[in-house]
This record gives structure tokens, C-alpha cells and sequence, in this order.
């Protein structure tokens, strides 16, 4: 056998730069030329706050963006997602805290037609009755199937337990059975006119641009759309904590053969000013691999799961800290002992060797998590949402090569209190009787 | 017009199959490994094995400690993993350049030495893994076990596609040290293996160090039956019924299709995409957005090598449909399409989605060097990622619809449908 080889250190790398134009509607436009990359990553942001929901009509947004591409003005909705598929188009339509985001891939020869196509969604879509009350009805059978989900049930209860009561964050993005039942086409088209437009908006382009005229079919495809309704949004405020977080949900699942458990604080969001470059390195050291604190007992040496991860989940404004994992049911109250055991140690500190392992896999993996169209476009969607520069990510990837243990612990300590809410998802009546006097804070059981 | 990802290839004198594709645009480097076994190869009472044997090799290795190799990796910047599936078992790591002759050495130690290392602590210890690993994937899910249920429907008890990878539960139980030694002897083996560098590397480098790390481990390999002829489609519908706790009743309806990498295959998965595997196809249009019987449908065609492939649609009913009834749509349609075949718009459609999944696909340097990975294993030729897409381009309406009369006969289908427990109260009104 040859002797283990050494590793030579790795040449420098930068984030893919941005080329950024002003489209004639007052559109951001930011383009990164990627050579080898064949099909080309679309993504248009416009800030809104799903905040601003009328009460009892959450998933207002999230129903406008599905029905985006639901037919317009100028096409049908059956021939409009015809079109859209001959010219090789993927087109998705979602909301986060601050804003609407829309994606498209699209092989490079389409270009035109997709940028033309998009805008046609953006700007005119038509929301015929039927379409409206066929996606609602789908919304309607999604929130039932994520209900029968275990990880899905529990990010529910996390949300409603972390989050103040009546604050937005506490209630599911794209609606409730009662919301999306009270949502009318007449809604959605006045959300659309208030909330949907070119002011603030960024249309981020990646992908080979290689004998294309980029700038001027994304000219020719967004530099007119207009909506004279349109008004700017107030930049997203972090969710207020609910007073009572710390507390123990268990939501009764009949028949689980495991436990799914999620242990959460409230978190940062990528502009804290003490910097964002602790996060990512915590959670790998806690929680990213089979070797991490976490795994190294629960999965290496007790078999008790197939993994569990933590994350720091930054919103656009505020955000959470969140280790989550399914263990089988029988060991549900050894398991979470363990893992809070784990997380609380951690505030103690991290060690030379950890705080090494983490800044060399979060700094080294950035070349490879960024090297297609597709990740570059929506780390770039990300920044303009959030309102961070185009530089972020390099002058984030920097901090983190320079990170200290010091500013590790702080991080770490700064966001974890040892106040945890904590979800399980599971068979009630196996787990309950010894789980009790074992968890931290008021246990209480609610339904599926 | 075929696509010129660079691919170079070499047989090392033991056997291993190697591949280059030099892509210099990011300072990383891809290694997969395709090891010519999967869960076609086990024998009965012996199910689930191949995939509990791919946790091993991250258990050491005689030079490696046991969960050293992930460790080792992701602190230089590496992203690591394996997986197992029918037909192979892939092992792979994305590093900066610079830990690219440490990742091929912890290859090398392990696909050569690993039976130094295992011990009954560590398989213990991964079988309950790989036991939390199902309860999580299928015990746990809602439809979890349904597509076990459609390979044990589709294919006959004695084929290697009757069961699934993750095996079951009392084999996973019986599986012994012994049976990992013999194991590995049995298919773990340079003349077994494929091993692909794609990304910042040059051909003779590549080939060169690949050489110096693996080239001393030893031609083992038992030589292969070769794979079984072609199944035909089934002759008389099958039918499996489960009633669970499951959000909405959903079809799950599989067809036989013709092996991996033919003509047939790709007429067959037009012939899928037309049906339901597009937001314009014809069940989507009909039972989605017209009679609004289903709140979704979606088709897949799995192509394999051990004389049969996979098809199958699924269909989610929406509240209020009897399942019968989106299962006569589906009938009508494939009678349809058998008829008259897809229109133009129907095949540019298909084409356009092929082409953009393709494309990206070979976006990621992980991808691009799975695939030419698969296509050396299996075909034994990775120039095939060049001319895939050209293939699916020949592909005529006539094909289509001689395929579908072929393959996709309703009589032909094999269907596992999952049904939504009504609780008592709503059984009684």
C-alpha cells in the first residue's frame, strides 16, 4: 500500500462575477457569464412581505405565484404550459418571508422565448376562475399530504410553537385549510396588482452566454412590464418569539415506527451584524455529517438513526436555528436527552480541531456547491431578496477562512440560550408514558 | 448533433475501467466509482445486503479508520457519499484538486482492503442504521412501501427486480460477518469496477495516478452470468390493494418496458411523457385540469439492464373520485396514444424537457461523472453521454405508437393502488 498522500492547498477561487444592467422598466438585471453551463438559470425576486397578508388570508401570495403561469392575456393555460414545455422551459413560483421568487431553466437557444414567456406570467396573467379554484383545491390536498408526512407535520408545529401566536411566521407560508378556503380569484387579482411589479424587482441570469445577446433578449422580454398598481414593499421585520417557546409539543401520530424529533431557537438572518460566517461552521461541527457531535453518538455508535442535521435557516429578516431527525420510536426519550445534552455542551465551546474541520469544508466545498447555473442563480435570487450585496458570499467565505474560536463560541452562544422548543412526531400512546418527568419544559399533546 | 464533453478511457492491466473528462472551469475533481453489483445480485433471504455491505466501506478500511473516510474528506473541502440501486452500487467524493490523490488512496484502500477492518461491532452497528435508514425512507411514509409493492407486482417472484434495495427487515437481521467477506470477494474487484475522474485534471495525470493508487489491487472478480433476455410485457393485469392511513387514494400503475439504452426504451418513455409525464400531457390535460379526477399525475421510465425495465404512472385521485374511474381514463388514453400516436407537438414537447434535464443533468461535475460512470459499466461505453441526446431525437410518432401497443396494453398494467382508510364515522355515512 502507498503511503497516505498529503493534500496541496487548494488555489484560490472566487465567486462567479456579476455584470449588472438597468433594464428600461427600472429592473435590476445581474449576469453571470458561466462558461460550460448549457442551460441558463433564470430567477426574478420582487420584494413583498408576506407579512402584509390580510388576516385569514394567509397563502394570498403563494396561491398568486402558483397561478402565475396559469394562462395570460395572450394564452390559455393549457396552450400557455404547451409553449412553455416546448421551449424546454421548467418554470416554478414560490414565496418566501420577503418577497416573491420565480425560477426558470431553460437550454440556452430558448432564451428569448423564456425571458418573453416570463414576463407574459409576470405581467399578464389572466387567473381564469377555473384555474384558481383547481390550485386552490391542489393546496387544499397538499396541506393533507404534508399532514400525513411526519418531517412536514413537524416544521407545522415548530412554526406555531417558535413563532408568537398571530405573528405570520407562525402560520404555514402558502395557507391553512381555513385561509385557502376564503381565498377568491378577486383576492388574488388585486394581491397580483399591488404586489407584483418591476419596482425592486432583480432578474438574475446564469449560464453560458456565449454568443447570446443576453442583455438584449431579457430587454426585449422584461424591459416593458409594467404595473401601474404596483407599490413598494416595507422591508421585512424578524418574527417575534412566542413568550412560552420553551415547551415540549408532541403531536400524536398513530402508528409511527419512528419518532420524528426537531429541536429550534430563534436564529439570525445573514446580515447580523456580528457576522455570518460562525453559523454555517456551528451546524456542520454539531450537526453535517456522519462524524459530526451529533451523529458520531446517535448514529455511529447508537444506531438509534439514519441522521440528524442542524441549520442555521436565515430568513430574509430573522430566522431560526434547527436540528432535526427521525430515531426509532422505542428510544424516542434516550435519544432526546442526548441530543439536547449535545447542544447545551456545545455553549462550553468548540475545539481547535472542530473549528479547523468546519472552516475548511464550509470555505473548500464553496467552488464545488457553486459551480452550476443553477446554485450560482439562486445564491445570487438569495442576496438580492435579502438585501445583501453581490459580493456577500465572497466577502462571507473570507470571514469564514478567518474565523476564530472565539467568534465561534460567541455565535453559538449568542443564539442558543438552552431555551429549546421541541416537536415530536410520533406514536403517542408508546412514547408518551416515558417520555414524561425526561423532557424539558411543559409537555403537551395535540393532534395530527 | 452530438454534444464533446471531452471522455478518455483506459483499462488498467487488473482490470479497472478508467475514465477522464478534464473540465478545468472549477479547481475540484470528481471521483465515481461504479461497482458492478446492486440488489439484482442478492439471493433469496439475502435481500437489502448489497446496500448494507456500500455502509461498510465507510466503517475503515485497513489503513482507515472506522468513519475516517468521510472525516478525512469533508476537512479538506471534500462532499462525500455512496448509494446503491438494481443494477450497480456508486461510490463518489467532489475535492479541490489538491486532495485528489488522498481521495483516489482512500479508494483504493478500501475497494481493496476493506475486509482488514470490518467487525461484527460495526455491522451491528450498521444494520440498525440501515433498519432506521427504511423506517424513515418507507416504513414511515405515507406510500412508503408502494413502489416495493409495484416491483413485486411487475416482475415474477424469482427475478432479480422482485424486490427492493433497501431489502426487508428479517434479512437485514440475518446478514452475518461472513456473508460480507464473501461478498466483497465475490464482486468487489478492479476488473468489477468503473472509476471516473471528471473535472480539473488531465487525461495522463488522471490516468497516471489512478494507476499508481488502484493499479496494485488484484483482478478477483468472479466472472457474470450475462443478463437475462428480455421479459415481455405482462400478459393479464395484476392487482394489489392496501388500505392505510394515506392522505388521498393514489394508483401507482407499472409497466414491463424493453432494457436500458434501447430504441424501444426511448419510444416507450415518449410514449410515458405524452401520457403523464409532462404538465401538457394527456392525463394532466384530462383528469387534472378538465375532469379534475386527480390533483396530480406523474409518469417515470427506469431504464435497467437485467432484461426488463421499468414504467410506471402515478395517479393521485382527488377527494371525491372513485379510483376506478381515473384508472378508466388512464386505460382510454393508452388506447388512445396506441391508436394515433403523439402529435408534433406532443414529441417537440418531450424532446425540449429530455433536452433541458439532460443538459443539466451533465451540468454538475458529480452528474457528468456518474453518467459516464453508468454508461462504462453498463454499456461499456461513456461516449454514449455525447450521443444520448441524439438518440432520443431519432426517435419517430410510428415508434411511439408501436411501443405503446407493445408495452403499455392496458392489459399489460399492473396496478397497486393505496387507499385511504375512511374512519368509521364516514364508512358509516
Amino acid at each position: 500500500m502507498t503511503a497516505r498522500p498529503s493534500v496541496a492547498p487548494p488555489r484560490p477561487w472566487s465567486y462567479p462575477p456579476v455584470r449588472e444592467h438597468l433594464l428600461p422598466g427600472g429592473v435590476r438585471l445581474l449576469l453571470h457569464d458561466l462558461p460550460g453551463q448549457y442551460v441558463l438559470s433564470m430567477r426574478v425576486v420582487v420584494p413583498s412581505r408576506l407579512a402584509d397578508e390580510p388576516a385569514g388570508l394567509e397563502g394570498l401570495s403563494a396561491m398568486t405565484a402558483r397561478l402565475l403561469d396559469e394562462g395570460t392575456t395572450q394564452h390559455e393555460p393549457e396552450e400557455l404550459a404547451e409553449l412553455m414545455e416546448r421551449h424546454g422551459m421548467a418554470l416554478g413560483a414560490g414565496v418566501s418571508d420577503g418577497g416573491l421568487l420565480v425560477d426558470v431553466d431553460v437550454p440556452q437557444h430558448h432564451l428569448g422565448p423564456a425571458a418573453r414567456l416570463v414576463a407574459e406570467a409576470l405581467g399578464q396573467p389572466s387567473f381564469p376562475e377555473p384555474e384558481v379554484r383547481r390550485i386552490l383545491r391542489s393546496r387544499l390536498a397538499e396541506i393533507e399530504q404534508e399532514r400525513a408526512s411526519a418531517p412536514h407535520r413537524a416544521a407545522r408545529e415548530l412554526a406555531r410553537t417558535l413563532w408568537a401566536d398571530g405573528d405570520r411566521a407562525s402560520r404555514p407560508s402558502a395557507g391553512t385549510p381555513e385561509s385557502v378556503r376564503a381565498l377568491t380569484r378577486e383576492d388574488i387579482v388585486a394581491h397580483h396588482a399591488r404586489r407584483v411589479g418591476p419596482r425592486g424587482a432583480t432578474v438574475v441570469l446564469a449560464g453560458d452566454l456565449t454568443g447570446l445577446d443576453a442583455l438584449g433578449e431579457l430587454e426585449a422580454g422584461l424591459g416593458s412590464w409594467a404595473a401601474p398598481h404596483h407599490e413598494a414593499s416595507a422591508a421585512p421585520v424578524p418574527p417575534v418569539p412566542a413568550a412560552d417557546r420553551a415547551r415540549v409539543v408532541l403531536v400524536d401520530r398513530p402508528g409511527s415506527v419512528q419518532t420524528e424529533l426537531v429541536v429550534a431557537c430563534p436564529g439570525p438572518d445573514r446580515s447580523t451584524p456580528t457576522g455570518w460566517a460562525p453559523h454555517p461552521v456551528a451546524a456542520f461541527v454539531l450537526g453535517g455529517s456522519p462524524g459530526a457531535r451529533i451523529d458520531a453518538v446517535l448514529r455511529e455508535e447508537k444506531g438509534y438513526t439514519y441522521g440528524i442535521r442542524s441549520s442555521f435557516r436565515p430568513r430574509v429578516a430573522g430566522g431560526s436555528f434547527v436540528t432535526a431527525g427521525s430515531v426509532r420510536a422505542e428510544v424516542t426519550a434516550d435519544a432526546l436527552e442526548i441530543l439536547l445534552g449535545i447542544l447545551d455542551a456545545a455553549r462550553d465551546g468548540f475545539t481547535p480541531a472542530e473549528l479547523r474541520a468546519g472552516v475548511d469544508y464550509v470555505a473548500r466545498t464553496a467552488p464545488g456547491r457553486y459551480a452550476t447555473a443553477d446554485a450560482v442563480a439562486d445564491e445570487t435570487a438569495a442576496l438580492a431578496l435579502e438585501g445583501l450585496p453581490t459580493d456577500f458570499t465572497t466577502g462571507h467565505l473570507a470571514a469564514v477562512a478567518a474565523l476564530t474560536l472565539e467568534d465561534l463560541d460567541a455565535a453559538y452562544r449568542r443564539t442558543v440560550t438552552g431555551e429549546w422548543s421541541v416537536v415530536l412526531v410520533g406514536d403517542a400512546e408508546s412514547i408518551l408514558p416515558r417520555l414524561e418527568g425526561r423532557v424539558p419544559g411543559p409537555l403537551s399533546v395535540v393532534e395530527l | 448533433m452530438p454534444l464533446d464533453y471531452p471522455v478518455h478511457r483506459r483499462t488498467l492491466p487488473n482490470g479497472l475501467r478508467v475514465v477522464v473528462s478534464p473540465d478545468h472551469t472549477v479547481p475540484n475533481v470528481t471521483v465515481n466509482l461504479w461497482v458492478g453489483v446492486g440488489s439484482r445480485h442478492e439471493q433469496p433471504g439475502g435481500t437489502g445486503f448489497a446496500h448494507l455491505f456500500e455502509h461498510l466501506m465507510f466503517q475503515g478500511s485497513r489503513s482507515v479508520r472506522s468513519g475516517e473516510h468521510f472525516e478525512a474528506l469533508m476537512a479538506v473541502g471534500g462532499r462525500a457519499n455512496a448509494t446503491t440501486w438494481f443494477d450497480r452500487t456508486n461510490y463518489f467524493e467532489t475535492v479541490p484538486t489538491g486532495a485528489l490523490e488522498l481521495a483516489l488512496w482512500l479508494e483504493a484502500d478500501r475497494h481493496g482492503h476493506l475486509l482488514d477492518a470490518v467487525t461484527q461491532a460495526n455491522l451491528d452497528n450498521q444494520r440498525d442504521v440501515v433498519k432506521e435508514e427504511k423506517r424513515q425512507r418507507y416504513d414511515n411514509q405515507p406510500y412508503g412501501t408502494a413502489l416495493a409493492d409495484l416491483y413485486a407486482a411487475v416482475f415474477p417472484a424469482d427475478h432479480p427486480y422482485h424486490h427492493p434495495t433497501i431489502g426487508s427487515m428479517e434479512d437485514l437481521d440475518a446478514a452475518a460477518l461472513e456473508d460480507v467477506h464473501a461478498f466483497f470477494r465475490r464482486y468487489y474487484a478492479p476488473d468489477n469496477t468503473v472509476l471516473t475522474l471528471c473535472g480539473d485534471v488531465e487525461p495522463e495525470q488522471g490516468f497516471d495516478l489512478v494507476g499508481r493508487y488502484l493499479g496494485p489491487l488484484s483482478a478477483t472478480a468472479r466472472s457474470q452470468r450475462p443478463p437475462l433476455p428480455q421479459l415481455g410485457p405482462l400478459t393479464e393485469p395484476v392487482r394489489v390493494e392496501r388500505t392505510e392511513a394515506v392522505p388521498n387514494d393514489r394508483l401507482h400503475v407499472g409497466f414491463r418496458l424493453p432494457v436500458d439504452e434501447s430504441a424501444e426504451l426511448f419510444a416507450a418513455t415518449v410514449a410515458l411523457d405524452c401520457l403523464a409525464g409532462l404538465t401538457s400531457s394527456r392525463l394532466a390535460r384530462r383528469t387534472v385540469r378538465r375532469e379534475q379526477t386527480a390533483t396530480a399525475v406523474h409518469a417515470s421510465a427506469w431504464g435497467l439492464l437485467d432484461g426488463v425495465s421499468l414504467g410506471f404512472v402515478v395517479l393521485d385521485a382527488a377527494p371525491g373520485t372513485d379510483p376506478a374511474d381515473l384508472e378508466s381514463a388512464l386505460v382510454q388514453e393508452l388506447e388512445r396514444l396506441a391508436e394515433s400516436g403523439p402529435t408534433d407537438a406532443e414529441l417537440e414537447a418531450s424532446l425540449a424537457q429530455s433536452e433541458r434535464a439532460w443538459l443539466s443533468a451533465l451540468a454538475s461535475q458529480e452528474e457528468r461523472a456518474d453518467l459516464l460512470s453508468r454508461y462504462t459499466l453498463l454499456h461499456d461505453d461513456p461516449g454514449l453521454v455525447n450521443t444520448h441526446l441524439d438518440r432520443v431525437r431519432a426517435v419517430r410518432p410510428d415508434d411511439v405508437r408501436a411501443a405503446t401497443r407493445r408495452w403499455l396494453a392496458p392489459d399489460s398494467r399492473a396496478v397497486v393502488a393505496y387507499l385511504a382508510a375512511r374512519s368509521d364515522a364516514e364508512a358509516v355515512a
